[in-house]
């Protein structure tokens, strides 16, 4: 029969046994080698633990708790000696961790200019309170040109040369059918935008056959040109910037009475009609003003073609050229560049976000 | 329209600025686009005197000459031209300078003796045609100033883009109508002396008849005899080249200066070539070949205008007079017209023939016909000073359609509510006075207003309003925000610019690339792809072969953009266009169907050429992949994939549809044309419909469910199946056995064994019951219920 104090002597001892053993460890099995041996079923604690029953009832409280004691260093002991094998072994492995190497990026798309263009205006307008429309881009004789007071003959139809598919089909030269055929199926009020593209036949360095537009509008009772000023001063300043200045010239569509033509000053030489190195501004051609869309008040023409009552309502209208716009807005010189969709122009415009 | 500042200024005494003039002018409507001086190529010349003249020793036809240019010594000369003689003043081209045609003088030696520049004649000089003489100045001019000073040629010319509306505004006089209103200036007619001679009246002697009242309200005609053809006088023919027209003779130099002066079109026939003494206005008939100015014959139809003789026709009425009564060098005897034409029937001739001329352009837009007399006697009267002829008493005319002055109802409330001003009664009937206008007594808030004959723009109120706002200046006018204002009840909101936007950021969202293509491609590119021509939709008058007709499907537009890129060394290409698709569809309003659809195009290395990805070219699961991704999103749906044999382009081609609507296909483009666009890998290809994509958009609507509460058991299942069995095929079994606990049946692997008898494909089920856990032996026995069938019906086993 073992005594206490030995008992306490070989607990004792344990542990710096267990100390020295782990010492000399130095891989993970090592040291669950030595944990068997000593903290296992059948281990060295458990041998000396079997004795108590043994012991002197008096003795008995003392010697359970030093072996519990004993237990727990041995254990903290154990998960000490993993921690630092883990940690040497986890930098082992990682050896080639470099966070300067490329990541496994996604592919990164795009949307083209006139399509972001297209968007940051359509927002503007919805922010104002105008509905998106939108309609067909084979257009009827009626609709792109004789409702909008362009009968057969006049000679304002020379001002866009047409793209026919039939005597009466045309490509829309504008977004002004959209005009038309929105009032026909709604009734006043109303606002709208219609953004889509349009057609003409003409193809230069200044022209493509294709090209988009934006058309707005808005009939009501009491309409004035203060609002379309507004609307469109308010709209240049969000889409180009705060400081813009935008200026109206009379001028003549068949479909607004009066008519303007809208510019806004220079957005490459602030108006100033020189570039900061004293040379000339090629993008107003020294005026200081780019003209970026024409506009007017519906003439009461096309508000008796769709059966409003031209005393009783009034409107404005307005059509500007979507790539006009973003040649301004990102800088871009050739207009044709827009279609030849080349990626290293298309990869300048991923940039998520507007302005 | 170009308008010269010296011209314009003997109608109104207009001394400002000139850029201050275009500003002005381009604030009402009348823009500036560029101004010019047309004579500054002319800048380098100066006047010489010729001192001395002597034969050139070596050569017979040329003389030595001694000139003065103002210098300290004199310039000698070689000089050709016969006229050249002692005394005179010429224009001189100095060593270095270029002259029009860009030849640049330099001292040479001409056969052996010294030249120190150039007498130039007013051929070189762009001033004249005539070639063999030099041109020779009035004696008052220094040696050495400037020979466009000289000449009165420091001319300012402002190029206005008139807008078709303002006819009255294609004329110098009309422009000065516009600066006196816009400056308060007086207005200078033009002055008129006419000296009729004779005893006959001319109208006895020349009878007008007009066939056609709506086509000719108003032809009057003159004659001016004893007229010598010759070159105008300095000062017409200056103009005219300032204003942009040749000089011809001094009898069509005057129709054309009355023309751009008073803005009414005039012609000069000669009257020996007239038979008869009858001048008809009448229509052609259908087969008519006439031959105008131009020398080139036409064939008419019975809608065209003709100015007749007693015999034949002489003139296509307001478009262009007839070769055979061309004034020539020998003509005395002109008859000048100046007639009114009916717009649209000028137009539609000038259209149909493509002969557009400045007299064609003025008529189309209408001139002033109660302005036509002053026009026709200012011109007899100018005719016979230049051309030394006699006008003769009277006038031939006939007026079936007399001008009825216009009478427009002008409200002040309502101009000033349109243009959000408040501008008195005063300020408006001034406005009108100035532009010609007679202001009514006051009726209510406003007055009746007589327009000028000459604005023909000025038929309603609103144009009166117009006129309101732009002499004040639109852009002086109040701005503010409008007050949106909608119907309650609105109607059914058009959402396809919406849905495109969306499938546009889940595109570039997923990488790729917006490309936007032309909507017109050429026949031959959809033959080359093996479309079918019926519903294709021509383009009538297109502007190339290339863009004849509209997109059948998107495809030519990608490959377009694909060769492009090609071309300029962009090899890897993952591009997305969203557009319409145009097919013919008689039961259309527009007789054609515009289908708005997606296509993706992927080409090259499946991902970023870059460390840590591996090389490998995209493949059909790339593009498939996409597809699938996006009915994910936009229909929470997997779709239905088919093969499809017979796609004119694609092979192999899967077709796609979804809720049993066809979607479109995707699939490879076919070799023989992918080699086309220079194409050496694989291109992936896939057009689907986004309008039934929509309406199953539309249609989906997320409906919560109950999260489940009890665990998953899965299950691997494999299966060893012969290669040809589609994969779609097991697919269909397992779900069609309706085992209420499988909650998902998904591949994990396909093995293909060495010897490609046959594959193995691992399915991975997932069973879960809603309301407890599941038992071991439940899930077995669905399990082999599955297997069982799936062995039934197909020729599959079980390894």
């Amino acid at each position: 029969m073992s005594s206490a104090q030995e008992i306490n002597a070989s607990l004792k001892s344990l542990i710096q046994e267990f100390e020295e053993i782990l010492d000399q460890a130095s891989s993970l099995q090592e040291v669950e080698e030595a944990r068997v041996a000593f903290l296992g079923r059948k281990g060295r604690l458990a041998g000396i633990m079997s004795k108590l029953p043994g012991l002197d009832p008096h003795d008995r409280p003392q010697a359970g708790r030093t072996a519990n004691q004993v237990k727990s260093e041995l254990n903290r002991l154990l998960e000490d000696k993993k921690k630092v094998l883990e940690t040497k072994s986890r930098s082992v492995q990682d050896t080639g961790f470099d966070p300067s190497l490329p990541g496994r990026i996604p592919d990164v798309g795009s949307l083209h200019p006139v399509t972001r263009v297209v968007q940051d205006i359509c927002n503007i307008f919805v922010g104002l309170g105008f509905d998106i429309v939108t309609g067909p881009e084979v257009e009827t004789d009626f609709y792109n040109f004789e409702a909008l007071n362009l009968p057969p003959g006049h000679p304002a139809r020379d001002m866009q040369d047409t793209l026919y598919i039939t005597e009466s089909l045309v490509l829309r030269t504008h977004t002004s059918p959209l005009q038309i055929r929105t009032m026909e199926k709604r009734s006043p009020p109303l606002a709208a935008i219609a953004p889509g593209k349009v057609y003409r036949r003409d193809s230069d360095l200044t022209h493509t056959p294709m090209f988009h537009q934006i058309e707005g509008f808005l009939v009501d009772t009491r309409v004035s040109m203060a609002d379309l000023r507004g609307t469109l001063t308010a709209f240049a300043q969000r889409i180009f910037d705060p400081g813009v200045k935008i200026r109206f010239r009379p001028s003549f569509f068949p479909f607004t009475e009066p008519s303007a033509e809208v510019d806004i000053s220079c957005v490459m030489c602030q108006g100033r009609g020189r570039v900061h190195d004293g040379t000339a501004c090629r993008v107003c051609k020294e005026t200081g003003w780019v003209e970026v869309l024409g506009c007017g008040m519906i003439d009461p023409e096309v508000f008796l073609q769709v059966g409003y009552d031209p005393e009783e309502y009034t409107g404005f209208a307005f059509g500007l050229g979507v790539e006009r716009v973003a040649m301004l807005k990102y800088g871009i010189n050739d207009l044709r560049m827009f279609f030849e969709n080349d990626l290293k122009f298309l990869n300048q415009f991923i940039q998520a976000g507007h302005r | 329209m170009l308008l010269s500042l010296s011209w314009l200024r003997e109608f109104v005494p207009y001394d400002g600025q000139v850029d201050e003039l275009a500003h002005r002018l381009t604030m009402v409507g009348l823009e500036v686009e560029e101004i010019v001086r047309p004579f500054s190529h002319l800048s380098s010349l100066v006047v010489g005197r010729v001192m001395e003249k002597k034969p050139h020793p070596e050569a017979d036809n040329l003389s030595l000459c001694t000139v003065d240019v103002g210098g300290s010594e004199c310039l000698s000369i070689v000089c050709g031209a016969p006229n050249v003689a002692r005394g005179q003043h010429v224009a001189v081209a100095l060593e270095g300078a270029e002259l029009p045609g860009g030849q640049v003088i330099r001292r040479t030696r001409i056969r052996g003796e010294d030249s120190q520049g150039m007498i130039c004649s007013e051929a070189e000089l762009e001033l004249g045609q005539d070639a063999a003489w030099i041109m020779v100045l009035e004696n008052d001019s220094e040696p050495g100033a400037s020979l466009i000073r000289a000449l009165n040629l420091e001319e300012y010319v402002l190029n206005i883009g008139v807008t078709p509306n303002r006819p009255d505004c294609l004329s110098v006089f009309g422009l000065a109508r516009e600066v006196s209103a816009i400056f308060g200036l007086p207005l200078q007619k033009p002055s008129l002396n006419l000296q009729e001679d004779g005893f006959t009246d001319f109208s006895s002697e020349v009878q007008v008849v007009i066939d056609d009242p709506a086509g000719c309200p108003l032809y009057q005609a003159r004659l001016i005899s004893g007229c010598t053809v010759k070159p105008s006088p300095g000062w017409m023919r200056y103009r005219l080249l300032a204003a942009g027209v040749r000089p011809i003779n001094n009898i069509v130099d005057v129709t054309n200066y009355i023309m751009l002066e008073l803005g009414h079109p005039l012609h000069a026939f000669d009257r020996r070539l007239l038979e008869g003494a009858k001048i008809r206005v009448a229509r052609a008939e259908e087969g008519y070949r006439f031959t105008p100015l131009d020398n080139q014959e036409r064939g008419l139809n019975a809608r065209d205008l003709l100015i007749w003789d007693e015999n034949k026709p002489i003139a296509l009425a307001g478009v262009m007079g007839g070769a055979n009564t061309e004034i020539n060098n020998e003509s005395t005897e002109v008859l000048l017209e100046c007639a009114v034409f009916d717009p649209l029937s000028i137009r539609q001739t000038a259209r149909r023939l493509g002969l557009h001329s400045e007299s064609s352009f003025r008529f189309e837009r209408g001139v002033d016909q109660l302005g036509a007399p002053f026009s026709l006697d200012r011109a007899a009267q100018l005719m016979g000073e230049l051309g030394s002829g006699r006008v003769a008493r009277g006038v031939a005319r006939s007026e079936p359609r007399p001008y009825s002055p216009v009478q427009v109802m002008f409200r002040r409330s309502r101009a000033n509510s349109l243009l959000a001003l408040d501008v008195d009664r005063e300020y408006c009937s001034r406005l009108f006075s100035s532009l010609g206008c007679q202001v009514g007594e006051e009726e209510g808030d406003g007055f009746k207003v007589t327009v000028p004959s000459y604005r023909p723009d000025l038929s309603r109120e609103v144009d009166l309003i117009e006129e309101i706002g732009r002499i004040y200046g639109l852009d002086r006018t109040p701005e503010h925000l409008p007050r949106v204002q909608k119907s309650l009840h609105q109607e059914e909101q058009n959402q396809e610019y919406e849905f495109c936007s969306r499938i546009k950021a889940w595109a570039a969202g997923l990488g790729l690339q917006e490309v936007i293509n032309y909507s017109f491609v050429g026949m031959a590119d959809l033959d080359l792809l093996g479309l079918p021509q019926e519903g294709r939709v021509r383009v009538f008058n297109p502007l190339s072969e290339d863009q004849d007709v509209m997109r059948l499907h998107l495809i030519p537009g990608l490959l377009y953009a694909l060769r492009q890129n090609l071309g300029k060394g962009n090899t890897r290409l993952r591009l997305f266009e969203t557009a319409r698709s145009f097919k013919e569809d008689k039961n259309l309003e527009t007789g054609v169907r515009e289908n708005n659809r997606l296509a993706l195009l992927l080409y090259g290395s499946r991902y970023r050429m870059h460390w840590p990805y591996t090389e490998a070219d995209a493949d059909f699961y790339d593009l498939k992949g996409l597809v699938e991704h996006l009915l994910q999103v936009f229909a929470d749906d997997p779709g239905k994939f088919a093969e499809h044999n017979e796609h004119p382009y694609l092979n192999p081609c899967a077709s796609c549809s979804i809720q049993g609507r066809h979607l479109g296909f995707l699939g490879r483009v076919r070799r023989e044309i992918a080699v086309t666009c220079k194409a050496r890998k694989d291109i992936w290809f896939a057009d689907l419909d986004l309008d039934a994509l929509h309406v199953v958009f539309s249609s989906v609507q997320p409906r919560f469910q109950p999260l489940p509460r009890y665990p998953v058991v899965k299950r691997d299942m494999t299966l060893a199946a012969p290669l040809n069995l589609g994969y779609a095929s097991v697919l269909e079994i397992v779900h069609s056995a309706r085992v209420p606990i499988l909650e998902d049946a998904a591949l994990v692997d396909i093995y293909y064994p060495q010897d490609r008898q046959e594959k193995k494909l691992t399915l991975r089920l997932t069973y879960r019951h809603p309301e407890r856990t599941l038992q071991d032996r439940e899930v077995d026995a669905e399990q082999q219920r599955l297997a069982d069938l799936l062995q039934k019906k197909l020729p599959v086993g079980f390894p």
